[in-house]
């Protein structure tokens, strides 16, 4: 059989190219969509992301980190007295207002997070473990040190070595770190001390979460079902580490209305690749339709012929693929060479190709349209 | 309303006719206006000729082509080709009967831009069931035929007119149909591809015994055909042979 799909595609690539563009693009939206409030959401969990914890433990019903509220100092010897607790860890979240020093204009609201700065044990510390490196911990102890981002330098109007202060207490920028930027604020570490300083008579006799670290091999689950809430050590509760950082992502998805303003920007790009797409294969279809005609008057039937349309929308849509994915994968890699708060996976990446690929479909079954103008009889005058 | 064909009885032939039409009438809708085209036409076609419908424009012979090619289906009378009753086809049934049995040359060539003279005419051959090595064959001796294997590998951008409907030929009758349906295929071209044309229609129904119907007012086609059947308001006012002169029933 005559490959007149990929024959015509290739002859007259100009003609596809509005299709295999819109496609592309559609595909580059809904990537960098996907892209972004995976960034932006992981930003959400990226406190316990970030962290080395197997459970965490905080107020009952907390639905994201920054909403912690504080919970009794009995609660750390709750969690040393279960038998696979290797280590227990406080961290206290707070908040105040960031004002640099000299600076003009208004103050910055940022979150502090008071972390340990010792060893923590065998493993070590496990509060932002992943980003923090063991002598910066180790620095915090200064009074008044801090870690900032270094995408919120500009924003906080200082720069590493410079001092500021948070709700009237001095502090030094120590240094600054990627990958602490924080959804609705900017982070800002600091030793458990110094946030207690920061925090001044709101600081918790105890925690806003405690972070454990459980024995080698033993299942968090378990563990965090046996720490069932006993009134003796007051109000808390557990949930292993994957838990909580879920518990956060939905909590900003779909707790928050995001969730449902990215669906409905997805259906939008959708249905606007569709359309186009559709309206220039439909084009390509009907500028053929005498050639088409003449095949349908030999005896080729509108089934053969529709199915040489489809191959040619999967063609375009394999174009369209390629075309996205590489200009996806670029504007990523620009995005985070910017510190803007991107993040792909593999599963998310493939709904993308799937949803490119099935605008294509769509549009080539869209397209068959344009062949009901293939009427032989139409070309008898 | 309905008026009888003043066709002379059909012509008498030792072999039996490949295309009947029995008073057919056939009427197309313009907004309100509804315009009859054919008037209870009657007229038999024969294999191994090439009969040509003449006549002025509007007069239905296109309307009378469709028909009896199975690309529309009459209001009323019967179509036959074949000896089969075409409208008793279903649409699949239909387009298998074009499939196997009908070749098609129109005045526009409607060739695919992006394939060769070749592969245009491969194309039919491949929904024949034809793998593209034994329709590649078929298809470079059809070229032969109309005199173009020499500019096989060609696209339509770079064949001339005349070159672009021998080409049409050659896909219609790759096929090797029984019937071949020409709508006007000289009008686009000059004298002296109109008559090449024309003397390959010709040819094709002398030696395959092709049935060739032939809708042209080209008055060189006129001259080459075997029977040449004239057309005014929807019904045929004269069944004649050129070679005796107008006016003569073919009989």
């Amino acid at each position: 059989m005559i490959a007149l799909a990929r024959k015509t595609l290739a002859y007259e690539w100009r003609r596809f190219l509005p299709a295999v563009f819109a496609l592309g693009f559609s595909g580059v939206l809904l990537t960098v969509q996907a892209a972004l409030v995976l960034g932006i959401f992981d930003s959400a969990s990226l406190y316990v992301s970030a962290s080395s914890a197997d459970l965490w433990t905080g107020y009952p019903g907390t639905q994201s980190v920054s909403f912690g509220r504080p919970i009794g100092p009995d609660v750390e010897m709750r969690l040393r007295m279960d038998p696979d607790v290797q280590d227990v860890e406080p961290y206290l979240w707070t908040e105040g207002d960031w004002h640099a020093a000299g600076a003009r204009g208004g103050d910055v609201s940022v979150y502090v997070s008071g972390i340990s700065t010792g060893s923590g044990g065998p493993s070590g510390a496990m509060m932002f473990s992943a980003l923090l490196p063991p002598d910066l911990r180790t620095r915090l102890d200064e009074p008044g040190a801090v870690v900032v981002d270094r995408a919120d330098l500009g924003q906080l109007q200082v720069a590493p070595g410079g001092e500021a202060s948070i709700a009237g207490r001095q502090v030094r920028v120590i240094a600054a770190l990627p990958g602490l930027r924080a959804l609705g604020g900017v982070n800002v570490l600091a030793s458990l001390d110094t946030a207690r300083r920061i925090a001044g008579r709101d600081a918790p006799a105890g925690a806003t979460y405690y972070l454990s670290r459980l024995r080698p091999g033993t299942d968090p689950a378990s563990v965090r079902d046996r720490l069932s809430p006993d009134r003796a050590f007051g109000p808390f509760e557990t949930w292993t580490a994957r838990d909580f950082a879920r518990r956060s992502q939905h909590y900003w998805l779909f707790g928050t209305g995001a969730g449902v303003a990215v669906l409905f920007m997805a259906v939008i790009v959708c249905v606007v690749g569709a359309v186009v797409t559709s309206q220039s294969l439909i084009g390509v279809v009907a500028g053929s339709a005498r050639e088409y005609a003449v095949l349908h008057a030999l005896g080729a039937s509108m089934a053969a012929l529709g199915r040489v349309v489809v191959e040619q929308a999967c063609w375009v849509g394999g174009l369209g693929l390629l075309t996205g994915a590489v200009f996806s994968a670029a504007l990523l890699a620009l995005a985070d060479s910017q510190d803007v708060p991107v993040a792909m996976n593999l599963a998310v990446s493939l709904l993308c190709a799937a949803l490119v690929a099935v605008l294509a479909l769509l549009s080539g079954l869209l397209a068959m349209r344009g062949l009901l103008r293939a009427d032989p009889a139409e070309l008898l005058r | 309303m309905i008026r009888q064909s003043r066709l002379v009885p059909a012509p008498r032939r030792a072999v039996a006719p490949t295309l009947e039409a029995r008073r057919v009438d056939k009427s197309f809708v313009s907004g309100v206006v509804r315009a009859q085209v054919l008037h209870g036409l009657s007229a038999a076609i024969y294999p191994g000729e090439l009969t040509l419908i003449s006549g002025p424009s509007g007069c239905g012979k296109s309307t009378l082509l469709s028909l009896l090619s199975g690309l529309q289906t009459p209001d009323a009378g019967e179509v036959r080709a074949l000896g089969q009753n075409l409208a008793g086809l279903g649409k699949r049934a239909l387009e298998r009967f074009r499939l196997h049995h009908t070749g098609f040359v129109f005045q526009g060539f409607n060739l695919f831009p992006a394939l060769t003279a070749l592969e245009q005419v491969q194309l039919p051959l491949g929904y024949l069931g034809m793998d593209n090595k034994r329709s590649a064959v078929r298809a470079l001796r059809v070229l032969e035929e109309v005199g173009m294997a020499h500019r096989a590998s060609l696209r339509p951008a770079q064949l001339s007119g005349g070159e672009k409907q021998r080409v049409a030929i050659a896909r219609a009758l790759a096929k090797e149909p029984q019937l071949l349906f020409a709508d006007e295929p000289t009008s686009a071209l000059d004298a002296e591809n109109g008559q090449r044309v024309i003397d390959i229609l010709h040819r094709i129904a002398r030696q395959h015994g092709t049935t060739v119907l032939c809708v042209s007012h080209d008055p060189r086609a006129v001259r080459h055909a075997d029977r040449v059947l004239s057309m005014e308001d929807g019904v045929i006012c004269n069944d004649w042979l050129p070679a005796d002169g107008p006016g003569r029933a073919a009989h």
